[in-house]
Formats: structure tokens, C-alpha cells, sequence
């Protein structure tokens, strides 16, 4: 379901998965401007106020010359969403948010750090496995995902 | 399986690497010339790598170029003088030690220390899935990893040849003076009527040609990296391994078309 979905939106797919990992001898900055100075021919210095500026409202500017080796399952999480979010008119997909934070209350974080940057992307959905409902708030979760 | 079989499967082994990198080589040189690949992402790459390259390994490259240089030109002018060929000593530095010896050293380095760096970082790149989250968006791993990087060893193998070139030539300067006793106007003399155009043209495309290839080969063989971190090692050993043949390989070729070329000029 989730490659059919990919390839319906094409390149206007910001994906935060597990399985997408960050590149590793970029530090943070570098992972997150990628993406609109590769697309958008856009040079880094250009962006970076921009990047700080996001990462300023997770209170994580600390982070932005660290390798993703070193961050934290939620820092790590969210320099995946700015990623993803830097794509273009960006459709962020979630893949099983719980594989990368750990903790069954960070569904809340998840919908925060998605409130955060609520402009930076058109539409977010979250794929995981059924039997997770409960830790999305069991019945009352949308039940498309989105 | 009798010798012959061996031996004809080893052919054809070899024959299908070969068959594989030089079409490698053609997808990227297709790439190369696109302008449209040169984004400013790519040449942030490009300017890091040129920096790793040959930057950061200057004061290590140019002592061994000082000291290997000393030691080659102040034996072979020794033996000429002795030889009773002192007349040649000018065409003896343009030809082989410009020409041949500065292109065969600075690869040499930079195979050691960039090209083994480079066939890990593609390998590790491959395994941690970095080249596939590359393409989960959209960017092109040949355009954004291996262009620039092989951009940069053409690059890197011309300046520090060059380079070797010239501590080489100052060297011989010296050992200009205390062997032939000869002036600072007397030698740049001599290198200026042994100089000619062939052997500095012959020089740049056999640097332009080592660089592409000894940066492509690694990079190649990280590519074969499976999903497994032992099959980095393997990479690794298979790509540097290829390396060396090449440089040899480049540098027959290259004696070869100088020769002919010769012949008919």
C-alpha cells in the first residue's frame, strides 16, 4: 500500500521511515538543506538561517552540526521530518513512527512536531500496522491514517 | 574443470568486469558533461572533495615529492654524468620525470589515501541503505556521490603532477649545480629547449585519464557491497586490487601511444 501511495505522489514525497536513514557524514544542517539545494539549486548558506530557524522551535539548535550517530531517537525523528518536509510542496509519510521513537507516548510528539511545521508541507499521513491502534488513541485515531 | 576451462572462465571474468566498467564509465561520463548535474549541492561535493583531496594532503605530498624527486633526479644525473650523457640531462627530467614519474607517484598517493576512503564510503554508504534514502528523494547518487568525486581525482591527479612536477624541477636544480656545476640561467635554459609541447600534453591526459579511472573503479566495487557489513572488506580489497591493475594498465597504454605517436611525428 504504501509503495502504490509513493509512486501515485511521485516526487512530492517526503519519506520518515527507519528504513530511510540519514546520510551519515552529513551533520544535521547538511541532511536537511540537501534536499533544496539539490532540488531547488539553492546554495546551503542561503537555507541554513532557514534550517536553525525550524530546529530553534523543536529547542534543538544544539544539534545542527551533530551526526546522526550521536542524536536520540526523538532528535533524529524530527531532523527526518524537516527533511521530509523540504520537499517541495511535500506529502510527508510517516512509516511506522514507533520504530523509530520507541516510547508509546510519542505519538503525541509525533502530532506535535508535525504542528510545529504545520507550512512546511501540504499533507502528512502515518502508515503502521493495525494491531497499533491503541497507540494512537484506539478508536479515536482517523482511521485512514491521515 | 581442466586448465583450459579455468582459464577460459577467468577470461571471460575478466573480460565482463571490464565490459561492466567501461559501461560504468560511459553512464557516468554522460553525466559529467550535463550541466544541469553541476547543482549546488554537487558542487559543495565537488569543492569538499577537491579539499580532501589535494589540500589536506599537501605538506605530506610535497615533502615525499622534495625528497623522492632529490633522490631520483640526483641518481640519474650522477649516472649520466658518468655516462658521458649530460647533454640529455634536460630531456631526461621533461620526459621521464615530468612526464612519467610525477603522473605514476601522485596517483600512487592518492590511491593509497583518497581512492581506499572513497570505495568504503560507497561500500558503508550501500549498506546502511544512505544510497537508497538518496533516492527516496530523488537525488541521483551518480550525479550527487560519484560525479563529483571523480570530477575532483581528474582534478586532484593534474594540480599535484604538476606540483610533483615542480618540486622535481627544483630538485634538479640543485643537482644541476653541484653535479653539472651549472648556472640557474644555464638549467632554465636547458628545461626550456627540453620542454616540448607533446611531452606536457601527454602528461595532462595521462593525468585526466588515471584520475577518472582510479576514482571510478572504487567506486564501482562499493557499489557491489551487499546488504552485509563483511561484504565492505571484500569491496574494498576487490576495488583497490582493480586500481593498481589499472594504473598499470594506463600507464602501458600511455607508453604505447607516446611511442607510436613518436614514431610517426
Amino acid at each position: 500500500m504504501q509503495d502504490a501511495f509513493v509512486r501515485e505522489h511521485g516526487g512530492r514525497v517526503g519519506i520518515v521511515s527507519q528504513d530511510i536513514p540519514l546520510i551519515s557524514n552529513l551533520d544535521v544542517l547538511g541532511n536537511i538543506t540537501l534536499i533544496r539545494e539539490y532540488h531547488g539549486n539553492l546554495p546551503r548558506e542561503a537555507i541554513e538561517d532557514l534550517i536553525r530557524d525550524l530546529l530553534r522551535r523543536f529547542d534543538l539548535a544544539a544539534i545542527a552540526h551533530k551526526r546522526s550517530a550521536v542524536l536520540s531517537g526523538r532528535e533524529r525523528f524530527v531532523v527526518k521530518l524537516l527533511r521530509a518536509a523540504m520537499v517541495m510542496d511535500a506529502v510527508v509519510v510517516i512509516d511506522r513512527p514507533f520504530r523509530l521513537l520507541h516510547d508509546p507516548k510519542d505519538y503525541g510528539f509525533v502530532l506535535t512536531s508535525l504542528k510545529k511545521i504545520d507550512e512546511w508541507y501540504k499533507e502528512c499521513h502515518i502508515f503502521d500496522y493495525q494491531w497499533n491502534e491503541e497507540r494512537y488513541g484506539g478508536a479515536d485515531a482517523p482511521q485512514d491514517g491521515t | 574443470m581442466d586448465f583450459v576451462g579455468r582459464l577460459g572462465l577467468s577470461a571471460i571474468r575478466a573480460a565482463r568486469t571490464l565490459s561492466d566498467t567501461l559501461s560504468f564509465a560511459f553512464q557516468i561520463l554522460v553525466k559529467m558533461i550535463d550541466r544541469e548535474t553541476y547543482n549546488s549541492a554537487v558542487r559543495l561535493v565537488l569543492f569538499r572533495q577537491v579539499y580532501f583531496t589535494a589540500v589536506q594532503i599537501l605538506p605530506m605530498f610535497l615533502s615525499i615529492a622534495v625528497i623522492f624527486g632529490a633522490v631520483v633526479v640526483g641518481i640519474s644525473a650522477q649516472y649520466m654524468k658518468d655516462l658521458g650523457l649530460s647533454e640529455f640531462f634536460g630531456q631526461m627530467l621533461m620526459g621521464f620525470v615530468v612526464t612519467e614519474i610525477s603522473p605514476f607517484f601522485t596517483v600512487l598517493l592518492i590511491a593509497l589515501r583518497s581512492c581506499s576512503a572513497i570505495n568504503t564510503e560507497i561500500a558503508v554508504m550501500k549498506v546502511s541503505k544512505e544510497l537508497r534514502a538518496l533516492e527516496a528523494f530523488h537525488i541521483d547518487p551518480a550525479r550527487y556521490l560519484f560525479v563529483p568525486r571523480i570530477v575532483n581525482g581528474m582534478v586532484s591527479v593534474t594540480l599535484l603532477s604538476s606540483l610533483f612536477a615542480v618540486a622535481v624541477l627544483i630538485s634538479g636544480w640543485l643537482f644541476s649545480r653541484i653535479i653539472f656545476s651549472m648556472s640557474l640561467d644555464e638549467y632554465a635554459t636547458l628545461l626550456i629547449a627540453s620542454a616540448k609541447f607533446g611531452y606536457i600534453f601527454a602528461m595532462f591526459c595521462k593525468c585526466v585519464a588515471l584520475g577518472f579511472f582510479i576514482v571510478l573503479i572504487p567506486i564501482r566495487f562499493g557499489l557491489s557491497a551487499t546488504n552485509e557489513l563483511t561484504s565492505i572488506p571484500i569491496a574494498v580489497l576487490n576495488g583497490m586490487v582493480r586500481v593498481f591493475i589499472a594504473i598499470v594498465l594506463i600507464e602501458v597504454l600511455s607508453l604505447i601511444v607516446t611511442s607510436l605517436l613518436g614514431k610517426l611525428i
